[in-house]
This record gives C-alpha cells, structure tokens and sequence, in this order.
C-alpha cells in the first residue's frame, strides 16, 4: 500500500503545524516573564504565569469549569442515549432520518442567538415563567431560571448534547441484532440486556461524547456569560479578562494547564474505553 | 461589528505602503518625468486609521477624499485597550497604521513607549473649535503640555432605570439599595463597574477616593470589598455585555436599574417602555475616543497628511454624520455650525439637541473613565475575586 503514507502525510503535517505548534508555543510563553515596558514577554524564565493560577480564585475557576463540563457531559449522555438506541433499533429508516435531522436542529442558528433565545424563554417574562403562573405551579415569576447555574446547564446541554448523540448513533451497530435475539432466548430482561450487552459495547461511544462535549464546555463562554448569574465565570472568561490587561504569561499558563488536563482525560479515557475500538467494527 | 471600506484593508494598506516604498527607490524624478504626476501625488494622500468600530461613517468618507484628497483605510480595533496596546508595542500596528482612534486613557502610556506623538496644532486650526474644557484635558497632555490626543466624541454615563417602578432617580445609591436586592445590574467591565461603584462611595459616602477612574490600590479594595459584599448579598441579577443584553434586561423586566449607555434608554422609550437615564448627584462617568498620532506615520513622512486628517475629523462634517447615524457628539463647535449651514444634509435641531444634552452633561461633576488606570493588572485581580466571590 505506497499510497497510505503519502495519504497520511498532508494530514499529519497539517495536524503538527495548524494544531501542535501553536499549542507547543503557548506551552512555552508560559514560562517567559511579563515586560511591562513592551507590553509582552521576554525570555526569562519565569513561573509567575503558574503562581498567578493560585491567586484571586483562578483555581476555583478551574474546578468548577471541570465540574460544569463533566455534568453537562453527563447530562448530555443520559439524554443523547435513548435517542441514539431509539434511532438505530426502534425507527424506521424513515423515521430514523427525521431524528438524526432533528439533532442538528441547534446548529441551525448560531451560538450567540441560541444562548440569547434561553435569556428569552427563561426570564421573569417568559413563557416558561408566564405559563407557570398561568398554571399555577407558582404565584410569581421564578427568578433562578436564567442568570443561574440551571440556565448555564440547560444552555449547555441544549446547545452541545448533539456532540454526544453522533457518537453514540456510530457506537450502536456494535451491537449486532442476532446477539440480543440469543440473549432473549436464553431469557435475558430488557434491562440485563441493556446492562450486559448494550452498554458495554457502546463504551467506546460514549465516551467518545463524552468527550467532545467535555472539551467544548471547557472552551465555551458565551451560555456562562448570558445565562449565568452575576460575574460568573468560566475558563475561557477567564483568559480573556486575563489577556485584556495583557498578562499574557497568565494566560498561557491557564490554557496550558487546561491543555494538559484535556490530554490527560483523553490518554486515560482511551486507555480505560478503547477509543480506536469505535471505528473497529461490531461486538467480538 | 467590523466595517471595512476595502474588501482587506490591511492587504490593502500594505500594498499601497509596497507600492510607495517601490517608487520612493525609483526617485522623485521619475514621477516628476511622469504626465500624470498630479494623481500619483494624490495617492499618497492614503491614511490607515485604526480605530473604534463606532468612529466609522462608512462610504461618507469619500467627503474627506473630496475635500482633501486624502483616501482613509478604517479598520475596526476592537475597541478594547489591551489588545490594542499590546499590537502597538509588540505587534505590527505601526506598520500598518498611521491614525489611531482610542478609548482614553492609555495615551499617556503610549507616548511613554514611544507608539503614539504628539499632534502639532499648528497644523490642527479646528483643534481651537473644540469646547474649551476638552482642549485641556490633563490626561491627553505629555508633562511639556503637549498634546497627545484629540477628541473624536465624548459622552457621560450613568444609571438607566424604569421612572414606572422607581420614580425620579438621582444617585447611584439605587444601584446599591437593598430594597432593589437582585432587581439592578452593572457592566461586566471593570472599567466601568469600579468607577461607578467608586464615584457612588466618593460622593454619596464620603469615602476617601481621589480619581475614581485611577484608583490606588487602598482605593481600589474599598471599592471591590463593596462590590464583592453586595454580589455576596444577592444585590445584582447579573452583569452584563454588550447593547443587545443591556436592552434586553430593561424590556424584559429584568432589572429595575442598571449602570450603562445612554442609548439604551433611547431604545427603551422606543419599545414603548418607561425608561429615563439618570443625573447623579454623585456626577457621570465621562468618556472619549481620541485621534492619535501613531508613530508609523512619521516613520512613513505622513505627518502632514495625518494631521490634515485629524483637522478635517473637526471640520464639522464629521461630528454630523457620527451624530446623526451614531448619536455621538464631536466637542466641536463646528459640529452645529456645519449642520446648520447644510439644512439639506442635516436636521440642525436634532444634532443641536444632542450636543447642547452632552454639553449639559460635563457642565456638572464629570469623573473620567480610564482605560489604563496605573494599577490595571490589579483591577483585573480584584475582579476576578468579584466574580468568584
């Protein structure tokens, strides 16, 4: 096959040059000093950028960007897998095209009018609130649907949980038909069925979702800033506070951590699931 | 919110810059031999002006090429100083660009490291016809009085809030007052949030706070320990960005008060809503755009050119269109003038109006807003306690 090398080639100098690089070159301005005279860095070695994580909460920033991702990951794929199962094994052919359609429905528009359409339809006079009044769940408006931590999660989850569906709907055909005919035979329950056979083979999948949704609550920004309450903040907040007042080695520092941490979810997530395993074809 | 007169302005520029570095080495004599000498000339008379989307007026700046043959480059900076500061200091702005239009405050800065030089009045005639305070302000003066900026617009902010709910509102205290507990918001710009939330301490408290737009750093914990105890206290429903949001909280009921731009009010009544912009007791938070004159252009013998520029931005077209399509005020009393003797082209009542209303503004307590304060990098410390607290 003299072809495979020369077809992995453009690809894998384009991943080195347009992804690697740059990420290398943060990694290493990380390390340099501020130069207030220049208003950039210089090339003395420095781990003032680290330190200042410790500072002025920054690390809080860091924990509670993790613990958004991994529950709007989580949430997403309590939602994204009765869609994906219901899709491949339970829809017709028809039916399956109108829902895998339906997914994409969130990118219809962009992120920013999605985030504003929440503000809309969470606030004290919307119809969220307008029809819980109307019913008479409540006597007045409820203030903790929007500028809230629940309107970031419901934010993020609408806006993301598409990520986690694909994956899964990829992971699905592992699970070939004629191994959950034998397990019925043999007397296996809808949920041991679920709990035995399909779970485990869609492994790969879901963490696969997982992941993509992890990694791009991480970076989002714009359902913190729209949704959440006062001055809330994410990661990428707050590397833009951060590189507004040109403290660069700050920032650096931060998308470096955060880089690392990324890399190592998915080293370990591969190593546990077996992420090469989604492309491998159905159950052995 | 980026508008270009050029599909890329910077290729654009550069190419122009190329072009005249390729004649320049053929000499002046090769023009001079050329029958078509005049245009080529004409040419030259090219200026990148980085600036602040809002200083923009689109295709009408064909009425500075028809007046003076200069042809502008704009291009969008973003609007926000550290960016901005860090490109010149660091990055390719002055190969780019010859004019800079600037939120105020970093031109002292600026002039420090050498990115920005002073304007040469002499060749400035309209900087005379700008309203005599805004000739002398300090912070667009080097230590020799030089001037290092000159105002494009100003304006003065304050408190947006429904006259339905609250009545008459004279004081930032409303944006503090328990009773409005999670029925008020601010800007999530420390910017602005600080010199409000200082200027209400300075005047209303008592507190002591000399510059409300430069805190030092005892100042500043005042002000952000008062920040961070009334977010503590469930006192803001949120903090917000940009125009669409700020409308937003206000049709929508959000908020019953909020610290933020003028226009915003002109939106609500629009929308139906009974909404009016506050005159503090405590005094405004002023602002400006300033030209400045980036050291590119004298590297590139555009001094001339740049400052002919500058002149014509107060010439009184300018303030007219910026009025009439942004609602901006040029400090200039050609503004009214020119919009008075060109009825066709203008509603003179209307751009009067508007400026006799700024004008008032600044006849009262002013603090200006400072983009650079001395002890930024701390500001953006304390703010991040604010938002974690």
């Amino acid at each position: 096959m003299p072809r495979v090398p020369f077809l992995l080639a453009l690809p894998l100098v384009a991943v080195l040059v347009l992804g690697l690089a740059p990420l290398l070159t943060i990694a290493v301005w990380s390390f340099w000093t501020w130069d207030p005279s220049t208003y950039w860095i210089k090339p003395e070695p420095s781990l003032a950028g680290y330190l200042g994580i410790l500072n002025a909460g920054r690390w809080t920033v860091l924990l509670a960007t993790l613990a958004k991702a991994l529950l709007a990951a989580v949430l997403c794929l309590i939602l994204a897998y009765p869609l994906a199962y219901a899709i491949h094994f339970l829809a017709g052919r028809r039916m399956a095209l109108i829902l895998m359609a339906a997914i994409t429905i969130p990118f219809f528009t962009s992120y920013l009018i999605r985030a504003f359409s929440w503000r809309l339809a969470l606030g004290r006079t919307g119809p969220i609130n307008d029809a819980l009044v109307a019913f008479g769940l409540t006597d007045a408006p409820l203030d903790w649907l929007l500028f809230s931590n629940f309107a970031v999660m419901v934010g993020l989850v609408a806006s993301y949980m598409p990520f986690a569906a694909f994956p899964l709907l990829l992971a699905m055909p592992r699970v070939e038909p004629s191994i959950l005919v034998a397990a019925q035979d043999l007397g296996a329950g809808f949920w041991r069925i679920v709990r035995t056979i399909i779970l485990p083979l869609t492994l790969p999948g879901m963490f696969a979702g997982f992941l993509f949704v992890f990694v791009m609550v991480v970076g989002s920004s714009t359902e913190v800033q729209m949704l959440g309450g006062a001055g809330a903040s994410i990661v990428s907040v707050m590397v833009n506070d951060v590189m507004r007042v040109a403290n660069f080695p700050l920032a650096f520092a931060i998308s470096t951590v955060v880089l690392a941490l990324l890399l190592g979810l998915v080293l370990i997530g591969n190593w546990l699931f077996g992420l090469s395993r989604l492309f491998g074809g159905g159950a052995s | 919110m980026t508008r270009q007169r050029t599909l890329n302005p910077l290729a654009s520029n550069m190419q122009r810059r190329q072009m005249l570095k390729m004649m320049g080495a053929s000499g002046l004599g090769l023009t001079a031999g050329l029958p078509f000498a005049g245009p080529a000339v004409a040419q030259d008379k090219a200026i990148g002006f980085w600036a602040s989307a809002t200083l923009d007026i689109g295709a009408n700046w064909s009425r500075l090429t028809d007046a003076t043959g200069i042809t502008p480059t704009f291009t969008d900076n973003g609007n926000d100083m550290g960016p901005v500061v860090a490109r010149l200091a660091a990055g390719n702005a002055n190969d780019l660009f010859d004019v800079g239009g600037f939120q105020g405050g970093a031109e002292r800065e600026l002039f420090k490291q050498g990115q920005i030089v002073p304007w040469d009045l002499t060749k400035i005639p309209n900087f005379e016809k700008l309203w005599p305070w805004v000739k002398d302000m300090a912070h667009l003066k080097a230590d020799d009085g030089a001037q290092l900026g000159i105002p494009s617009v100003v304006n003065a902010d304050s408190i947006i809030y429904r006259t339905d709910k609250l009545g008459v509102v004279d004081s930032y205290g409303v944006i503090f007052d328990p009773k409005l507990r999670g029925r008020v918001a601010m800007e999530d710009a420390w910017i602005n949030s600080t010199a409000f939330a200082a200027i209400y301490l300075k005047g209303a408290e008592n507190q002591p706070i000399g510059d409300p737009g430069n805190l030092t750093v005892d100042e500043l914990g005042l002000v952000m320990e008062f920040l961070i105890k009334h977010k503590k206290d469930g006192q803001f429903r949120t903090f917000w960005n940009g125009w669409e949001q700020g409308v937003q909280l206000i049709a929508d009921e959000e908020v019953d008060a909020m610290t933020g731009w003028e226009p915003i009010v002109y939106e609500g009544i629009k929308r139906g809503l009974e909404v009016a912009y506050a005159a503090p007791a405590e005094g405004y938070l002023g602002w400006g755009n300033n030209t400045v004159l980036l050291k590119g252009a004298i590297d590139r013998g555009l001094t001339d050119t740049a400052h002919e520029f500058a002149n014509w931005m107060l010439d009184g077209y300018y303030g007219c269109d910026i009025a009439t399509n942004r609602g901006y005020i040029v400090p200039s009393e050609t503004t009214a003038g020119y919009a008075a003797a060109n009825p066709a082209d203008f509603d003179a009542a209307d751009i009067m109006a508007k400026a006799d209303h700024v004008a008032a503004k600044f006849n009262g307590k002013v603090f200006w807003q400072n983009v650079r304060p001395d002890n930024f990098q701390l500001y953006e410390e304390w703010w991040q306690k604010l938002r974690n607290a």
